[in-house]
């Protein structure tokens, strides 16, 4: 701690006092005079003893911040720890059970449970045990308890499919062994994949509490590392056809060794062969497939099945629902406008039909049809179709509008009312780039490229209640929305077509419509696909949360937590249902990727890692690492003294103001 | 409620700290002598009057321009009309700007006070058609302007008073020489210093002055620092002109620094008179009207 950087660059702050000091004495003393000529040198050296007296202030000044920098740094005095030795006292036994995806392996969860069996039966008299099942989380099965109530547990051990991360599993154990007294024995029986190892290594050393002596016995499971068939990935093309990426993990596929089969639905569809590659990937490529309306199950699976069947089915959603109806309100369908918009919204993720209907011919009953609609210029809507849109608005319905060539002669804008300040024809008015973007809405969550935008704007003057999402330069809206009721209504300030905006041509134009499509049809979007022991974020689902039902047809909430749960772990691989306000999702799981590859860690790193814990601890001996076990805890075997430099420093503070003041009265005067 | 201004002297325009807040020295020239005439409660025109005296005939190098035509047309014969204050003196202007000029313990240093006196009398000489001319100096002539009465001299002046900086040290012997060889007119001369220089090197370089005919008048700035420090500790002294460190002791400054300062003055004062000059000793704290008053008297008893 004395020779951390920062402790030794505040020492440094120890020459501040000695460097004003010495600025003093040269610069108070020393005055101009016009002329020397009539002055005589006093006898007595007066000045001298003044300099000894402020090196006193001084000193007092340097000690006080000397004082301030070691209360800073928190010095403690030690206690010597009481060093507890194996065999002068009980053992705590640990045992860690993998239970990660890749335990399905084999028989390698049986195997791990005769390695505890083993350990539980060499334990002495007085000895306690622990067992945890490790995975993505870490679970406790029995706490500190004797070697026969750990024996009953073990046959509850079962495989999950999570991911085991080394470094997470000894974090989280640091926190269930912080009140442990005895020394500990880890036991931990795995397989210990390669891709389980932490990203550093230092995170996989336990952390040494009240002088406790840790040593790692390491039970590694599999003494060979098998081929493992997976299936990567699956993708959806043009609706018709079904790619498959097959991967074999320490081996290389033959030809006709494995099958791929195609499910639609839980309907065998169609069975391929995987063929033959030596780097160990593969493509198979399902034509002609046909896919239900709304949401499919897409599985493929391989066969024959290897020893770690579970990853050889890749579970898939296709949303094969047809584009969304929009209805768009033109003055005239074949317009520049309605081409911008039909592409823009025929792109977007979702996928959406645009339905171009002229405004003189529209009829407005028909309105409660569309959950929102697009006006391409308010300028041409009629004061019958104003009324009937504001109350679409009221009811819950949404609209996007712009003002056209066609709103030049307007004052006032149709639905919101608000005045339009300078209804000055379109192509006489300045461009002028976008400046202000409120990017925390949920139309404009990509925001980059509006700055690029160029737009002529009608001068609409917005109402106190109105949002400005986009605003120019001088401050004028661009893009206003007003919350009606339960609707929207989101206005653009100049014309949809390139006449008097270059954003129908910019790429931003693409991802906005996107966004404001998805933002005004109040569609939440869930992510289809997730892996394994990981949470669906129900709140994405939009409004409250909904149902869940796990692949076994169980449901997973509660009545009330139906409407306050905001996730849900996603423990089993196969297809999650979820029923949310807006219709049913299917949600696909699967195993992390990283389980599937079977490569343990190389003995050298084992052997590293068990140094490193316990000195040369061997598997299964119980050793004392004394320099671990002598290193102090923080908690119970220091005393920190910085609250007596601050007694100190309120003394020197006391005592400088006394003799400073002193000083003070001393050097007065004029000349 | 209203309140009214209090009525305030003109005489409150001749304090240096009241010039020095003026940033035009012509200004500030103007200013004090107006206000310096105002407090004398007699005609602004006081000295500069053209009141008729007498006629004389004219003779061989006088101006023609005074020729009173009226006369010569009734008598056919040709006279001056002379006025009173008519004396077309020459005013030569000395200041000194070595280092220890610019000192000052009121805020206000010596060559400031002796920028605005040096202003302040071309602007009265302006006003009564003298010539006016200065010179600069140092240990050296650090600027020089010839007397002049034309229109425009009188910027010109104040210019070069403008620029002047205390910047080196104290030498009379080398510009007061060189002034000598310059100046050729009998006139008056105005020396502005501190007279930080051996008595014997003014003597030696006035007298030659005094000699030529010249009428001498030094202008002796002091800070009251100067003439009555007070001192409550020991303290070290920096010479300003040569660096040179003396720490002295607050009884020194209290008793013999002041008699030895004093002895300086009296010293001066006794070689300015035997050279029929004569010696004003200014304190810069105070107004100026003390330094107008006798260049006024000075210039009528010489004039």
């Amino acid at each position: 701690m004395l020779i951390a950087p920062l402790f030794l660059l505040g020492l440094l702050g120890l020459a501040l006092p000695w460097w004003l000091h010495r600025l003093e004495t040269q610069i108070t003393e020393r005055e101009l005079f016009s002329t020397t000529r009539f002055l005589e040198p006093s006898k007595k050296r007066i000045h001298v003893q003044r300099k000894l007296r402020y090196l006193v202030l001084m000193a007092l000044r340097m000690a006080f911040l000397a004082f301030l920098v070691f209360a800073f740094a928190r010095p403690v005095l030690f206690k010597k720890p009481e060093v507890k030795v194996v065999g002068d006292d009980n053992v705590h036994h640990v045992l860690m059970i993998d239970t990660s995806f890749s335990m399905h392996e084999g028989s390698k969860l049986n195997d791990a449970r005769e390695h505890a069996v083993q350990i539980l039966a060499n334990m002495k008299s007085g000895d306690v045990a622990s067992l945890y099942a490790a995975s993505s989380t870490l679970t406790t099965l029995v706490d500190q308890s004797s070697a026969d109530e750990v024996r009953k547990q073990l046959p509850a051990v079962a495989a999950d499919n999570g991911r085991l991360d080394l470094g997470a599993m000894v974090a989280a154990l640091n926190g269930l062994l912080k009140n442990s007294k005895a020394n500990v024995v880890l036991h931990v029986i795995s397989d210990f994949q390669l891709t389980g190892q932490a990203v550093r290594f230092a995170d996989m050393i336990p952390d040494v509490v009240n002088g406790r002596a840790v040593t790692l016995d390491i039970q590694q499971l599999g003494a060979k590392t098998p081929a493992n068939y997976m299936v990567e990935s699956v993708v959806v093309e043009n609706r018709a056809s079904v790619i498959a990426s097959v991967r074999v993990f320490n081996g290389e596929i033959a030809a006709g060794a494995k099958k791929a089969g195609l499910s639609i639905n839980g309907s065998a569809v169609q069975t391929l062969d995987v063929p033959a590659s030596s780097s160990g990937l593969a493509t198979v490529t399902f034509k002609n497939v046909m896919f239900a309306e709304g949401y499919n199950k897409v599985d493929i699976r391989l066969s024959p099945a290897d020893t770690l069947a579970d990853d050889d089915v890749r579970y898939t959603v296709f949303d094969n629902s047809p584009p969304a109806p929009v209805l768009l309100l033109t003055p005239d369908t074949k317009s520049l406008g309605v081409t911008y918009l039909t592409a823009a919204l025929s792109t977007a993720p979702r996928g959406y039909a645009v339905e171009a209907k002229t405004i003189k011919d529209f009829d407005t009953r028909v309105l409660q049809r569309y959950p929102w609609l697009i006006i391409e210029d308010l300028g041409a809507v009629t004061p019958a179709l104003a009324a009937a849109l504001t109350d679409y608005v009221h009811g819950g319905g949404s609209v996007f509008a712009a003002l056209g060539q066609r709103s030049n002669t307007l004052t006032t804008v149709p639905v919101l009312g608000l005045a339009v300040a300078a209804p000055t024809p379109v192509k006489d008015q300045a461009t002028a780039l976008i400046s202000q973007i409120d990017s925390s809405h949920p139309a404009l969550n990509d925001s980059s490229g509006w700055n690029t935008v160029n737009v002529r704007v009608y001068k609409v003057v917005p109402a106190a209640e109105d949002r400005i999402l986009i605003a120019q330069n001088r401050n004028t809206p661009v893009l206003i929305e007003r919350n009606i009721g339960a609707g929207h209504f989101v206005l653009f300030t100049s014309s949809l077509d390139n006449s008097a905006s270059d954003l129908p041509v910019k790429p931003v134009f693409v991802s906005f419509m996107a966004e404001l499509a998805q933002y005004l049809s109040n569609e939440k979007l869930l992510v289809k696909e997730q892996t394994a022991d990981s949470y669906l974020q129900l709140t994405q689902s939009g409004g409250g949360s909904g149902q869940v039902e796990d692949p076994n047809g169980k449901k997973l909430l509660s009545l009330q937590g139906t409407t306050q749960a905001q996730e849900v772990l996603l423990n089993l691989t196969g297809y999650y249902r979820v029923f949310t306000p807006s219709g049913e999702v299917l949600v696909a799981v699967n195993p992390d990727r990283r389980e599937s590859d079977l490569s343990p860690m190389s003995a050298k790193t084992l052997q590293d890692w068990q140094t490193s814990v316990a000195g040369a601890a061997t598997a299964g001996a119980v050793a004392v690492d004394t320099a671990l076990a002598s290193k102090p805890s923080k908690d119970a075997n220091e005393i920190e003294i910085w609250r007596f430099f601050l007694l100190g420093m309120a003394a020197l503070v006391l005592a400088e103001s006394l003799l400073g003041n002193r000083y003070l009265n001393f050097k007065t005067g004029t000349f | 409620m209203a309140t009214t201004a209090p009525s305030r002297s003109p005489m409150h325009l001749l304090d240096p700290k009241v010039l020095a807040s003026l940033s035009n020295l012509e200004l500030v020239a103007k200013m004090a002598v107006e206000g310096f005439v105002v407090g004398l409660h007699r005609s602004p025109k006081f000295g500069f009057s053209q009141e008729f005296v007498e006629y004389r005939a004219y003779g061989e190098g006088d101006d023609p321009r005074y020729i009173d035509w009226n006369v010569y047309a009734r008598t056919d014969k040709t006279y001056i009309k002379r006025f009173l204050g008519e004396t077309n003196s020459h005013l030569m202007i000395l200041l000194d700007s070595s280092a220890s000029m610019g000192y000052g313990s009121q805020g206000l240093s010596k060559l400031q006070v002796g920028k605005f006196l040096a202003a302040s009398l071309a602007y009265m000489a302006s006003r009564q058609h003298d010539a006016v001319g200065v010179m600069v100096f140092a240990d050296e002539v650090l600027s020089y302007r010839p007397p002049a009465s034309r229109s425009g001299s009188l910027q010109g002046v104040i210019h070069t008073l403008d620029k002047a900086e205390a910047l080196k040290g104290t030498a009379i012997s080398k510009p007061m020489t060189r002034f000598q060889e310059h100046i050729r007119r009998r006139g008056l001369v105005v020396v502005i210093s501190d007279f930080y220089c051996d008595t014997q090197e003014l003597l030696d370089n006035v007298r030659p002055l005094a000699v030529q005919g010249q009428d001498v008048i030094l202008f002796h700035l002091l800070d009251p620092s100067e003439l009555a420090p007070e001192l409550k500790t020991s303290t070290l002294f920096e010479d300003m002109e040569t660096g040179q460190a003396i720490e002295v002791s607050p009884v020194f400054m209290q008793k013999e620094y002041r008699e030895r300062i004093n002895a300086h003055i009296s010293a001066i004062q006794n070689a300015a008179s035997g050279m029929n000059c004569d010696h004003v000793l200014i304190n810069t704290s105070d107004s100026l009207d003390k330094a107008l008053h006798s260049y006024l008297t000075f210039r009528e008893k010489r004039g």
